[in-house]
């Protein structure tokens, strides 16, 4: 198959993705009021904090509130991803139909992720809008930083799914994936930097993150956008991102050429 | 040259053995002993192109595995599988694009949205021109009558119209070669006929190859000229479907029904043995005047019978019945071979 039958073939499943979010319309206002409620309520956490208080470790209370907002807007657009259809679909079976598609699975599940993302910008502009009315939206320190901190977020929703999709990989294994799912999200949702800033995380704790791939998904974006982290240090990050890109791909097509020949289907 | 080959082929699936004595489920946990259970062993068979075969089997004899292999879902354990010329499990893409097939158990639409848009996203897999696409969805939609629901989700459709749309899904690329596994499960008679009907316009007027598993001896009966039975992984038999008959099937029936005030004699013709009028399969109009003679045609032609058996009934009317697919099927799956 040629790249451009690659690429138009990848843009159907990505459309598909997308308007299977479009569809239910109910389902997106639910998640949109949630968000804006979720905004609300960080940004008015946060103040307290620091009402009456100055910077904490060297972190002001603007750049606090403002963490707090985008990064629960960031969050809430890529969550859907942690439970990604993959399990679901290799435990019933359904999985049988995407391996007789003439894209890899891989690519298919990318290009559907990709518009389910799509489809769920919407809602990340809700919570941005909530936050923006709240006066809690700062703007980055410079058209660099901004665009930099653009590259982040991209690089950012890279990391993201490939590590979603290496531990939906191990349903191939263990047909049950509830459980891993269920740490795997709450330690990426923790880790990531979406519910604190790793700015206030203790020494050896900052330390150990450092080693993972969670902070590439929503601190480093995050960060570079409020000025937090500039410069080179700031470009060392986006480094970081690429690297683990790189790390996870092999990664993630070490685990699935073995999961090609464990591929069992279930039921008929 | 065969379009599809399948030698020596074999799958094996292994699971967690389950143990025996104390706390089984618990020690399992624990356990690595696995149970190796061969799904399909060492089956052999080729396929022409343009063929219509009949792949059957009762329930776990490895019909829907060996689909699984030739589609490149499953990988063979052992033995080797092609499909127009390819691997199917190394070269998965591309056998993809030869290849259209229908679970009949499972669906490939997107199932929260529109029937048309999963006909959308697979013109774009498959890189189909938007001519193309327009002309063959439009004639699609008028042989298979999906106009009606052409714009509701696939969730909401009946099982006939999403199989329906299930077959035009696979379709839609025109492939030489279909596999359709048990596509008319669960379907109503109608819904039935006009599946089984648009098959067969579709291999013989496109020539396109068709490997169909299926529980319905009718649709087999209607589509096939070929079958192949397998059972515990191995072919029973590959071969024309009336020789079938013949060989596990060999005899036919004489079925009598007697004049109103005739008085049934027991009967006492060489070659032929009565039988419970419901051996025929068939409803018949007066089951109570009614003599059903089972008789093997190599032992005793037709018309002889019919003499002898004048002579003892007083017959009003008579008719010869061949045995149904479904009973010579049982009688093969009941290991009349071993």
């Amino acid at each position: 198959m040629s790249t451009a039958e690659q690429v138009r073939a990848f843009r159907g499943m990505t459309r598909a993705g997308t308007r299977s979010v479009l569809i239910y319309r109910g389902d997106l206002i639910t998640g949109a009021v949630t968000l804006v409620i979720q905004v609300v309520l960080a940004i008015a956490v946060w103040r307290i904090v620091y009402s009456g208080r100055g910077p904490v470790d060297g972190v002001d209370a603007r750049t606090a509130v403002a963490y707090a907002a985008i990064a629960a807007c960031l969050q809430s657009v890529l969550l859907p991803w942690q439970f990604s259809s993959l399990p679901m679909r290799i435990r019933n079976g359904q999985i049988a139909t995407d391996l007789t598609r003439p894209l890899g699975l891989i690519w298919q599940v990318f290009g559907q992720n990709l518009g389910v993302l799509l489809g769920r910008l919407p809602l990340g502009a809700f919570g941005l809008a909530a936050a923006a009315v709240l006066g809690a939206l700062t703007l980055p320190p410079g058209w660099a930083a901004g665009l930099l901190s653009l590259v982040a977020t991209v690089g950012g929703v890279l990391v993201a799914m490939l590590c979603n999709l290496i531990v939906s990989m191990v349903t191939f294994w263990t047909f049950e994936v509830g459980g891993p799912l269920i740490v795997y999200r709450f330690g990426s949702a923790f880790l990531s930097g979406s519910l604190i800033p790793l700015w206030f995380m203790p020494g050896w704790l900052r330390a150990s993150v450092e080693w993972l791939p969670f902070q590439a998904q929503v601190y480093t974006p995050v960060s570079i956008y409020l000025g937090q982290t500039r410069g080179g240090q700031a470009l060392a990050l986006v480094g970081v991102q690429l690297v683990w890109v790189v790390l996870l791909t092999g990664l993630l097509e070490l685990v699935w050429r073995r999961a090609r020949y464990r591929v069992v289907v279930q039921g008929g | 040259m065969a379009v599809i080959e399948a030698a020596e082929l074999v799958k094996e699936f292994s699971r967690p053995a389950v143990l025996e004595g104390r706390l089984p489920r618990l020690r399992a946990l624990f356990s690595t002993k696995r149970d190796i259970n061969r799904a399909v062993n060492g089956v052999n068979f080729e396929v022409e192109p343009g063929e219509l075969v009949g792949y059957l089997g009762p329930n776990g004899a490895g019909k829907s595995t060996t689909i699984k292999m030739l589609t490149g879902i499953l990988t063979p354990t052992s033995g080797v599988c092609r499909v127009a010329g390819l691997e199917p499990s190394r070269d998965r893409a591309r056998n993809a694009r030869n290849i259209g097939v229908v679970f009949g158990q499972r669906t490939q639409l997107w199932y929260d949205l529109p029937l048309r848009d999963s006909f959308e996203v697979l013109a774009d897999l498959y890189n189909l021109d938007r001519t193309t696409y327009r002309n063959r969805v439009g004639l699609f939609t008028e042989l298979l009558d999906l106009s009606d629901f052409l714009d509701t989700p696939v969730r909401s459709l009946s099982l006939g119209q999403r199989m329906r749309g299930d077959l035009v899904a696979a379709m839609l690329h025109e492939p030489s070669i279909l596999f359709l596994d048990e596509p008319t499960v669960g379907l109503d008679v109608v819904a039935k006929a006009r599946l089984t009907e648009f098959i067969a316009e579709t291999n013989r007027s496109a020539g396109t190859t068709v490997v169909l598993t299926t529980h319905d001896m009718e649709d087999v009966e209607r589509l096939c000229h070929r079958i192949i039975v397998i059972d515990s992984g191995t072919v029973l038999y590959d071969g024309d479907l009336s020789r079938l008959k013949e060989r596990f099937m060999p005899y036919r029936f004489l079925v009598l029904t007697l004049a109103e005030r005739s008085i049934r004699r027991v009967a006492d013709i060489p070659f032929a043995t009565e039988v419970e009028t419901s051996a025929v399969g068939t409803v018949l109009p007066y089951p109570d005047r009614s003599v059903v003679l089972r008789f093997d045609p190599r032992e005793i032609t037709t018309p002889e019978l019919i003499a002898r058996a004048s002579q003892v009934y007083q017959v009003d009317e008579l008719s010869i019945v061949d045995p149904r697919l479904t009973d010579v099927i049982s009688q093969l799956y009941d290991g009349l071979l071993t």
